[in-house]
């Protein structure tokens, strides 16, 4: 860190950057701007690596997919079964990702602090940031905002979730605005992609024609930043207008359907992976009502086969397009569930001892991390919290989280929480 | 004397003193009019606006200036800067062709007066103040009573902020309340830091500023020990919120979490001397018994005390920041900038001119609609936006060419509504649904998921649609504009949009396509939308466009105006 960049910090250069650069990434033009210090900008520039967030939202029961102890006094009803790794089991409702055990790896030993939803799934997500005063921005804006995207053409952070989507700037927290989500509610994109059906393709472009005129004039004699902002804006609106076919899940081959399924997040990952090919930096796909405090059992039969199915279709689905090496998929919750379970016939949360999945992206195939009670409950090796997983997420992603900081005003902000380090187990 | 000694304070170079002691002394001896000021101006000082153009003169050396802007270009300004709205194309006629020399004051004197002036600094001030928060439990509507009531007359800045700060919840000040919110100590301390004294104080909370020196954890704590004694309260029978104080008897303790150790304040402002916190006998430590739901108030006042002293004429920082903010909207970029770091690591550009403006503020009362007159009258402000003859690159604070500003999400819902002519139409909708009992509410997000497939129904429904797109999300200040390609997307192809390039009786594509000659088109589109006549090659274009659309005349004139809405030139203030 040299001075200069600190002095950078405090005032008006930076912000003059960032003035100037104008463009959100949101609109899919992320420069490497002001909140990064340059010689780190340059050595994370040109990765395609990509990420997908699976987001079981509420919590899914490790006992009942990625750790069966059925032989513990904390399990259900369910048996284990063995998968591609000798001695390794899980769930049986987790048959399809059974067989794809030796592609993936499992951290069976997540340990953090937050036992409520509320609080949690900000936390989670953010990497439980230290307080600084400020809202940390969530991963998908982390790595929008330090890698740009891979396709400058379209959005790198894009969301599928069931319910309302839209620009979503809440995640972007403190880099502001444009590192938001384009959200695609019930995996639809935002109604303005589409031409209202009273202005024809032809009438479209020449209209457009007439525009981009009516903006040469105003830019003779002008500084053009400011016109090239507005005209860069209309470019990438046009780009995502013309590739509005990654959003159509009706393009999609049935038989891709049958074996993702036909439920909400099987179709939504299977757009995810639509969205991964076509470029987009981070996909993140929302499941909800994983929040088992009563009847575990049955919820997690009818919902753990709608990870299972989709997951190992998408594992085979990169590796088989040679895109998994690049591709890190994460699987996981704001915490996992209760070994007891209560009198509802459910488990509660559990953020002591928990299990996350993850594939591709540099993670070591097949290992399987961390050591339990035998019971389940508690680590009995070491325990992850979400500041390890985050320095393994961004080590993974080829971006050092001990050297690369954002800066925001006056303040030099770390990344991932200086106290942690990536989890090398699982890394290849 | 007491105000030629200020001056000097002020003051830097010896002709600077001898010009401000004599204007001082002028507008004591002759209650300073303008016409007073120009009648003696040959041995007067200069006024506040010649003196801001001798002060970014003399910073920009050798730099050349861009010429004054075209009166188009001035009278398009000035309306969006004054009132929020682009001018009405008749409005651009009669001044383009208006010979008199003083039109430009007069104009400016005409806009700062009117009722839409009010309105849309209410606008402004509401989003500096509020960031878009519908906060504590003062109604908008009556906030905004308050701004625009005083707005309307004569808008003295502090006053009106001394009001946010005293929140006496009574009276025609009551709305002003709003501004302090729910009463949460912590927020109260950093708004005020922010917007009252550029101080972003975020970080002292918890220890001194790493890197700014000036800013130290005893500011934060001094000003949190004017306001940790207020919290809401209910006064029961008129079931009414108000901002009432508890007795503060002791200090606040602190510690920064880098150097261990207790550490106490009384109420102090940054740079200012600690208020002694008084010792009340038993018995007499309140003025007036509990009453109803509230409780007894204490005779000692902490939040009034710091409404009086912040917004004190000695404070500099309180008028140095306040004339940012507004150089600020005004310009585009404060003289410095981020208008939340006043400190020495982020120096102004035109330190004297800061201080000048910050004095000037004072002496005249914090009148802000003075404060605002003089910035306008100035060169710097009436500078063209275009670059001069063979210069490629500008230093923006250099003022040397004047910065293209984005328009805010209201200006640019009027401007749209003015350019397509549909502004009575659309006060007519809100007019009618205000009088229709059984309206639904309104699904605005699905209106942006294709859900809603209806017309918004209310002026009000579209503000908040053209805010949710083109504005910040609530909580962040509204300084930097970034286009966005949600932006784009939506003036592309949102249905209101289109709705409103419909022909309706009078409004613009009416008017167009009852217009026969394509010369007399172009001239009423570029005037009612870029609120200037066209250049030849312009009507030439619009000419060629229409022969070629012959059999989709209507629609082609649409496409005309989408094109010219669509435009940077439109989308800035510029």
């Amino acid at each position: 860190m040299n001075p200069a960049s600190q002095n950078l910090a405090c005032g008006s250069p930076a912000h003059a950057i960032s003035r100037r650069q104008m463009l959100g990434t949101l609109g899919g033009l992320a420069g490497f701007g002001s909140l990064l210090h340059p010689a780190i900008a340059k050595q994370i520039r040109n990765q395609h690596k990509q990420v997908c967030l699976i987001w079981l939202d509420g919590g899914i029961s490790q006992y009942e997919s990625w750790h069966p102890l059925p032989d513990s006094k904390f399990a259900g009803p369910f048996r284990s079964i063995n998968t591609s790794i000798p001695g390794i089991s899980f769930s049986e409702l987790m048959p399809q990702t059974a067989k794809i055990a030796h592609k993936i790896s499992v951290i069976r030993t997540m340990a953090t602090k937050d036992p409520n939803h509320s609080t949690g799934v900000p936390r989670i997500q953010r990497g439980d940031p230290l307080d600084r005063g400020v809202d940390y921005p969530y991963l998908g804006s982390a790595i929008a905002r330090l890698l740009g995207p891979v396709n400058p053409e379209l959005p790198p952070y894009i969301w599928i979730k069931p319910g309302n989507g839209g620009f979503i700037q809440r995640d972007a927290g403190f880099l502001g605005a444009q590192y938001g989500v384009l959200a695609l509610g019930d995996g639809r994109p935002p109604i303005h992609i589409h031409r209202p059906e009273m202005i024809s393709a032809e009438v479209d472009m020449a209209r457009d024609v007439l525009r981009q005129k009516a903006n040469e004039r105003f830019t003779t004699y002008r500084n053009t930043s400011d016109v090239d902002a507005y005209e860069t804006s209309y470019k990438m609106a046009r780009q995502l207008m013309a590739r509005k076919e990654i959003f159509d899940d009706n393009l999609l081959d049935p038989k891709d359907r049958t074996r993702y399924g036909s439920h909400p997040l099987g179709r939504h990952m299977l757009q995810a992976r639509q969205l991964l090919e076509a470029g987009v930096r981070f996909v993140k796909v929302n499941s909800y009502h994983w929040d088992t405090h009563g009847d575990n059992f049955n919820m997690s039969q009818r919902l753990v086969p709608q990870i299972d199915q989709p997951f190992a279709a998408l594992v085979n689905d990169l590796d088989d397009r040679g895109m998994l090496d690049d591709t890190l998929v994460i699987v996981m919750s704001e915490f996992g569930r209760t070994p007891i379970i209560n009198s509802r016939m459910g488990r509660d949360h559990w953020p002591d001892c928990w299990s996350i999945a993850l594939a591709g992206g540099g993670t070591r195939p097949g290992a399987i991390v961390g050591e339990t009670t035998s019971d389940g409950a508690f680590v009995d090796s070491e325990g992850y919290d979400i500041g390890h997983l985050f320095h393994t997420i961004f080590t993974l992603l080829g971006i050092n989280p001990q050297e690369t900081h954002y800066h925001n005003k006056s303040q030099r902000l770390a990344i991932a929480r200086d106290d942690c380090q990536p989890i090398r187990e699982v890394m290849l | 004397m007491q105000v030629i000694g200020k001056v000097l304070d002020f003051s830097t170079t010896r002709k600077r003193v001898c010009n401000a002691v004599l204007r001082s002394l002028l507008a004591n001896v002759t209650g300073f009019t303008m016409g007073a000021v120009f009648t003696l101006r040959l041995f007067a000082a200069p006024v506040l606006h010649e003196q801001i153009d001798e002060l970014v003169r003399a910073k920009a050396g050798d730099v050349p200036f861009a010429e004054t802007a075209d009166d188009a270009s001035f009278l398009r300004r000035v309306t969006l800067d004054l009132t929020g709205n682009i001018p009405a194309p008749g409005k651009v006629n009669t001044f383009l062709e208006d010979p008199s020399s003083d039109k430009r004051t007069d104009r400016i004197d005409k806009l700062i007066s009117s009722n839409d002036f009010a309105v849309h600094w209410a606008d402004r001030l509401t989003v500096m103040l509020l960031e878009r928060q519908d906060q504590g439990t003062v109604p908008n509507e009556q906030w905004r009573h308050f701004l625009e009531s005083s707005l309307r007359e004569k808008p003295l800045w502090d006053l009106m902020v001394r009001h946010m700060i005293e929140a006496k919840g009574h009276g025609p000040a009551r709305p002003a309340m709003k501004f302090l919110g729910t009463a949460n100590h912590h927020t109260m301390t950093e708004n005020i830091a922010r917007l009252f004294l550029g101080m972003d104080l975020t970080c002292a909370r918890c220890h001194d500023h790493p890197s700014v020196e000036a800013w130290k954890q005893s500011d934060y704590w001094g000003l949190f020990a004017y306001l940790n004694q207020t919290r809401q309260a209910t006064h029961k029978a008129e079931n009414q919120v108000y901002l009432v104080e508890d007795l503060a008897t002791t200090k606040v303790e602190f510690e920064s979490v880098f150097n261990p150790g207790q550490k106490t304040t009384g109420p102090r402002l940054p740079h200012g001397k600690e208020v002694e916190i008084p010792a009340f006998e038993e018995g007499d430590q309140y003025e007036k018994p509990a009453e109803d739901g509230l409780p007894a108030v204490p005779r000692f006042h902490p939040r009034e005390l710091l409404a009086r002293d912040l917004t004190a004429a000695d404070n500099s920082l309180f008028a140095r920041n306040s004339v940012n903010r507004m150089w600020f909207l005004l310009m585009g970029q404060g003289l410095f900038h981020p208008l939340d770091e006043m400190h020495d690591h982020n120096p102004p550009s035109h330190p004297q001119l800061l201080n000048l403006l910050g004095h000037e503020f004072v002496a005249h009362a914090f009148d802000l609609k003075w404060l605002l007159r003089e910035i306008m009258l100035s060169e710097t402000y009436q500078r063209d936006s275009r670059l001069p003859e063979g210069i490629s690159q500008v230093d923006h604070t250099r003022y040397q060419v004047s910065s293209p500003k984005n328009l805010t999400p209201e200006q640019l819902l009027r401007a749209v509504l003015r350019a397509t002519g549909n502004t009575r139409y659309a006060t007519a909708l809100q007019a009618e649904h205000e009088a229709n009992a059984e309206a639904k509410k309104f699904d605005r997000k699905g209106y942006f998921t294709g859900n809603n497939t209806d017309l918004p129904p209310s002026l009000d429904e579209i503000k908040s649609i053209f805010a949710m797109t083109f504005g910040q999300s609530p909580g962040e200040a509204e300084v930097d504009f970034t286009p966005g390609l949600n932006k784009a997307l939506f003036l592309m192809n949102d249905r209101l949009i289109q709705h409103w390039l419909q022909p309706r009786e009078g409004n613009l594509i009416d008017r167009l396509q009852k217009t026969a000659e394509a010369k007399e088109v172009a001239r009423k589109l570029y005037l009612s939308v870029l609120s200037r006549l066209p250049e030849a090659e312009e009507q030439l274009a619009v000419a060629d466009y229409l022969q070629q659309n012959e059999s989709r005349q209507t629609d082609a004139l649409g496409d005309l105006a989408w094109a010219l809405l669509n435009s940077a030139e439109f989308r800035f203030n510029h």
